[in-house]
């Protein structure tokens, strides 16, 4: 089966703007969801998404499809760039530690979704970085086993692996939710 | 499939076996099958992180965003004019007479003036960058 994105390369590689616009709306929600789900920051997951782009362009009129989808390619692109700044953060954070954030519940905390949201991102934030990559993986990109294997470099058992303990953790942390 | 395994796969992917591995599945329903009550707790249980977990809505893209990126890809220029000039024999030609109206331009008089040429996206830096950049050395494919 060929790469669904084989066609709209080639044409961004030619130079066709409205390729490249096509393209920009298939990928950047699901780029800016992984990244704002890695980092836990809005912010710096629109600079990952706009450097991953520049990649994309730099890559595009080089592009064969082979053993890597572009899709999957693109995961790592964007992964990289998410480890790069959580290795800056952990240099700045040695230098100088921040406040924990705070996910305790509230005296008046609901179940409104915003605030279950939150904590759900207090609590994967928490997670060692492996663990938490997994879950963004399989659960929100919704990737499957063996490609979510791949891209992180490890076997399908180490995956399932790192998930359990991910999961536990979660549940862990959001007990008083009945998570 | 045993029941150890069962658990261990709703553990991992959750309570939707929809996601569970494709190859697992079928073992998965003829568990399901044979033992509703407990499967069925089993996978409501992990479908309560599932839940949470989906309540973490993602950063969503804007229209600036989309745009500021889209702007940001290179656009199609001279290099691909001589793409499909080459073959005609009409590249070199169209070089050099540029060459020759250069050269006319700086010699010859204030008259011709050269047009600066436009710029060519990203050439040197795709050379530069590729070299250097890990994410093209991934895959074993992409350099094959």
């Amino acid at each position: 089966m060929g790469d669904p994105d084989d066609e709209l390369l080639a044409r961004v590689a030619a130079g066709d703007p409205s390729a490249v616009r096509a393209l920009v709306a298939r990928k950047l929600p699901r780029l800016l969801a992984l990244a704002g789900r890695m980092l836990g920051d809005a912010a710096a997951a629109e600079d990952v998404a706009q450097e991953a782009f520049l990649r994309v362009w730099r890559q595009a009129p080089k592009w064969r499809s082979g053993a890597a989808r572009f899709d999957t390619w693109l995961h790592r692109v964007a992964l990289n760039l998410c480890y790069d700044r959580l290795r800056k953060r952990r240099e700045v954070a040695y230098a100088e530690p921040p406040d924990q954030p705070d996910e305790a519940p509230g005296p008046e905390r609901g179940l409104e979704a915003e605030d279950t949201g939150r904590r759900v991102a207090a609590a994967l934030a928490a997670l060692p970085d492996r663990q938490r990559e997994a879950v963004v993986l399989c659960h929100y990109q919704e990737l499957g086993n063996i490609e979510a294997a791949r891209l992180m470099g490890v076997s399908v058992e180490a995956l399932e692996s790192l998930l359990g303990r991910a999961r536990r953790a979660l549940r862990a942390r959001l007990a008083d939710m009945r998570a | 499939m045993k029941a150890e395994r069962f658990e261990g796969l709703a553990q991992a992917y959750g309570g939707d076996v929809g996601r569970w591995p494709l190859e697992e599945r079928d073992a998965a329903a003829a568990v399901m099958a044979a033992d509703p009550a407990w499967t069925g707790a089993v996978l409501a249980r992990a479908s309560v992180l599932d839940d949470a977990l989906d309540a973490y809505r993602a950063p969503e893209a804007t229209g600036v965003l989309a745009e500021a990126i889209a702007a940001s890809a290179p656009r199609a220029g001279p290099r691909h004019w001589r793409t499909w000039l080459a073959p005609a024999g009409l590249g070199a030609g169209l070089a050099a007479a540029c060459a020759a109206g250069v050269i006319a331009g700086v010699q010859w008089g204030p008259t011709l003036v050269p047009v600066p040429a436009p710029a060519v996206a990203g050439e040197a830096d795709d050379v530069a960058t590729a070299a250097d950049d890990e994410d093209f050395n991934l895959f074993v494919d992409e350099d094959a």
